[in-house]
């Protein structure tokens, strides 16, 4: 299984490639007042706006920083009402695409974070997957994708 | 006559001629106004004159009226006749009026004024009343002229007419008569009027000569008296002639002579106590004269010849003090050309102790000549060495100088390294930005091939191969990546020792620069060292133009010694001739001495 390799904080984290879309370089984002800390603010795609949500601070740690390999990484969401949804995650030191096999998946033991999923061993140490279906709460969720009227 | 004032007789002399002018003038008036009298009565004749004339004339007028009256009838014409005959008396009364004076005449009148009045009566109404009665008749006229009154012609009027003629004959009688009184008048008027003149300018001309006699006599004498005093003549008087103001004038010009002549005998007595004085004054100083100044001058007062006598009596005072003086002083002279004497003495022997002396100074100043041409000798080595220094000190400036040229050289140097370098710096920056292109693309490429495995994982079985090439992009872009930082630290590192060097440049640079103002300060120094030594030739020369002038000097302080010497020998001479003038000297002053002791001052 393909997954897009980044971190957050020191750690490595895996996302399914699957449900990436486009990885983009770091743009300018529009900031939304009043919005919760999560969200870096607003983008737009191809005349599209789109939520922008910082994997650092959702984890919990110092936001992520302008560098080179800090990117923007669009991803479909899909809600558990099956609407998809796009949605941008901003992600530092994206380090590239790595096969990682099912077999050396194993559950982490520990529950943390909702969207952390399994995790797997390799050379460079462990990558644990981020399940982006649990990675939006519900109220965040509720804010994010207000319904079209 | 002499005894009134002048005055008095000027006022006299013009009364009389005023009163003979007076008097004259009386006479002249009495007879201009008999003259005047006589011309009235001429008046009055002609008056009575003129009315008889006028009586005629009313006559005729009534005669003339009446004829009129005759011929015509006209009552007009009778009017006329009454009128005129009414005029007659007023006429007659007047002529009696201005004749009332003439008995005569009185007479006369009084017989014409009844003639008159009976011609009126008679004949002049009796015709009026007959004409009258005659009308307006034809040859009424013709009947009137054949009357009776008219053919006698009238007698009446002609008795009027002569009586008339003989008033008149009278009157003009009268103013003949009348005319000789006046001439005669006239001419006795004329005689009075010369006579008295004549009086009067004979009597003016005596009165003027009587009064300049009595005038210019007491003057005369006057003169006279003052002509003899002006001569000498001083017992001269005027005689008093006359009590008048020159009768005072001479009295008080008599006084005064008298006292001229007076004060003139005081003068003559005054000068003769003068000379009395003068001959007392003269007899002293004669004394004074001879040497004897034991004389008093008993002469004092407050005149000229009493101060003179006082001033006198004290310069002899002073003269006898100074003498007094004088001896004393012949004495003290004595005894100082004594001292002189002795002291003369002692100076020659100083003078030959000085001779001695000057021939000491004369070997120094030979020993210090010859000291200063050593010193001569010295010094012009010592100007040698200055010339070498000075010549040497010129080197060391041109090597200085050259140096100087080369270190300017550097700086430039420097200067363009400092350019190169500042190129190369800039380089380097081209080359980064050239890395930050590169490194932009490398990011590109990088999310390129992110986005390809993607796209290719998204493919699934066909994007396999594709997959492969994106993945091979990826680790192309990462090596990519990783050059570029390499180059990039490289770079960092040269542009950190290109700024190194340019720092070490600037350093180095400063340091030439300081090197080159430490140059030019000893190049500024040895110019200043250059001068001085240069200064040092001429002061050398200076010294030893004056060791020169010195040696000379010394020659010539020789000489002046030996000449020194000469001088102090002639001082002994003279000295000898000071010993000898002194010895003079104090016979002169025992003969000063004698020859003040003659005059006797003890009084």
């Amino acid at each position: 299984m393909k997954t897009l390799i980044f971190h957050i904080g020191a750690d490595r984290y895996g996302l399914r490639l699957r449900d990436v879309v486009r990885v983009l370089p770091l743009l300018e984002l529009k900031q939304l007042p009043q919005a919760p800390a999560s969200v870096a603010g607003l983008m737009d795609f191809q005349g599209r706006s789109v939520p922008v949500i910082d994997l650092c601070r959702m984890s919990g740690v110092a936001p992520a920083l302008d560098q080179y390999d800090t990117r923007i990484v669009l991803a479909d969401y899909r809600a558990p009402d099956g609407e998809s949804h796009l949605l941008a995650l901003l992600a530092e030191r994206v380090l590239g695409v790595q096969d990682v096999s099912d077999a050396a998946l194993s559950d982490s033991g520990v529950q943390a974070a909702p969207f952390l999923g399994q995790v797997a061993s390799d050379r460079h140490g462990i990558v644990q997957l981020v399940e982006l279906n649990q990675l939006l709460p519900e109220s965040l969720r509720a804010i994010l994708f207000q319904p079209s009227p | 006559m002499n005894n009134l004032s002048i005055k008095r007789k000027l006022y006299l002399g013009f009364s009389a001629i005023v009163a003979v002018i007076l008097l004259l003038l009386a006479l002249a008036y009495q007879n201009f106004t008999r003259l005047s009298d006589a011309n009235e009565i001429d008046k009055h004749t002609m008056e009575v004159l003129q009315a008889i004339a006028g009586l005629r004339n009313d006559l005729l007028q009534v005669q003339v009226e009446a004829r009129g009256y005759y011929l015509t009838g006209s009552e007009q014409r009778m009017e006329q006749v009454f009128k005129e005959l009414k005029d007659l008396p007023p006429s007659i009364k007047r002529l009696q009026d201005l004749t009332s004076d003439n008995p005569n005449q009185v007479a006369r009148l009084k017989r014409l004024d009844e003639l008159t009045a009976s011609w009126a009566h008679d004949i002049i109404e009796i015709q009026v009343k007959l004409r009258r009665e005659l009308g307006d008749k034809a040859g009424a006229a013709d009947t009137m002229g054949h009357t009776d009154q008219l053919k006698q012609g009238s007698p009446a009027i002609k008795a009027v007419y002569l009586a008339l003629d003989e008033a008149e004959a009278e009157e003009n009688r009268l103013a003949i008569q009348r005319g000789k009184a006046s001439e005669a008048q006239q001419q006795r008027m004329q005689s009075v009027l010369i006579g008295g003149g004549v009086v009067c300018l004979v009597l003016a001309m005596a009165i003027s000569l009587l009064l300049v006699r009595t005038l210019l006599k007491p003057l005369a004498n006057l003169t006279q008296a003052v002509k003899q005093i002006a001569a000498g003549q001083q017992s001269a008087r005027a005689d008093v002639i006359s009590n008048d103001e020159l009768g005072h004038v001479t009295q008080q010009f008599n006084h005064m002579a008298q006292a001229i002549q007076d004060s003139l005998v005081k003068e003559q007595e005054a000068t003769n106590l003068l000379k009395s004085k003068v001959d007392a004054l003269l007899i002293v100083v004669s004394k004074a004269a001879s040497g004897d100044l034991t004389g008093r001058v008993s002469i004092s007062g407050s005149d000229a010849i009493g101060q003179l006598g006082q001033g006198l009596s004290t310069m002899f005072d002073n003269l006898r003090t100074l003498i007094e003086n004088v001896q004393k002083a012949g004495i003290q002279v004595t005894t100082s050309a004594t001292e002189i004497a002795a002291s003369a003495k002692q100076q020659e022997a100083t003078g030959i102790e000085q001779a001695q002396t000057s021939v000491e100074v004369l070997s120094t100043t030979k020993e210090i000549s010859a000291n200063t041409s050593q010193l001569l000798k010295t010094m012009e080595d010592a100007t040698a060495v200055a010339d070498y220094t000075t010549t040497a000190t010129a080197d060391a400036q041109a090597n200085l100088n050259r140096m100087d040229a080369t270190m300017q050289r550097m700086v430039s140097a420097t200067d363009s390294i400092n350019a190169k370098l500042a190129a190369l710096s800039e380089k380097a920056s081209n080359i980064n930005s050239v890395l930050i292109t590169i490194t932009k693309v490398a990011d590109q490429t990088n999310i390129l091939s992110l986005n390809a495995a993607i796209e290719a994982e998204k493919a699934g079985e066909a994007g396999r191969g594709f997959s492969v090439v994106a993945t091979e992009i990826r680790r192309l872009a990462d090596q990519t990546s990783v050059s570029t930082w390499d180059i990039e630290q490289m770079l960092k590192e040269m542009q950190s020792a290109v700024s190194a060097s340019v720092m070490g440049m600037d350093k180095f640079s400063e340091e030439i620069r300081r090197s080159v103002n430490e140059v030019a300060q000893v190049t500024t120094q040895l110019s200043g060292v250059m001068d001085q030594v240069q200064k040092l030739a001429p002061q050398f020369d200076a010294v030893l133009q004056g060791m020169q002038s010195q040696a000379v000097g010394a020659e010539q302080i020789t000489s002046t010694m030996m000449q020194l010497n000469d001088a102090t020998q002639q001082t002994v001479e003279s000295l000898k001739a000071t010993s000898e003038a002194v010895h003079q000297l104090q016979y002169a002053a025992s003969d000063l001495q004698s020859g003040v002791a003659s005059f006797a001052v003890t009084v």
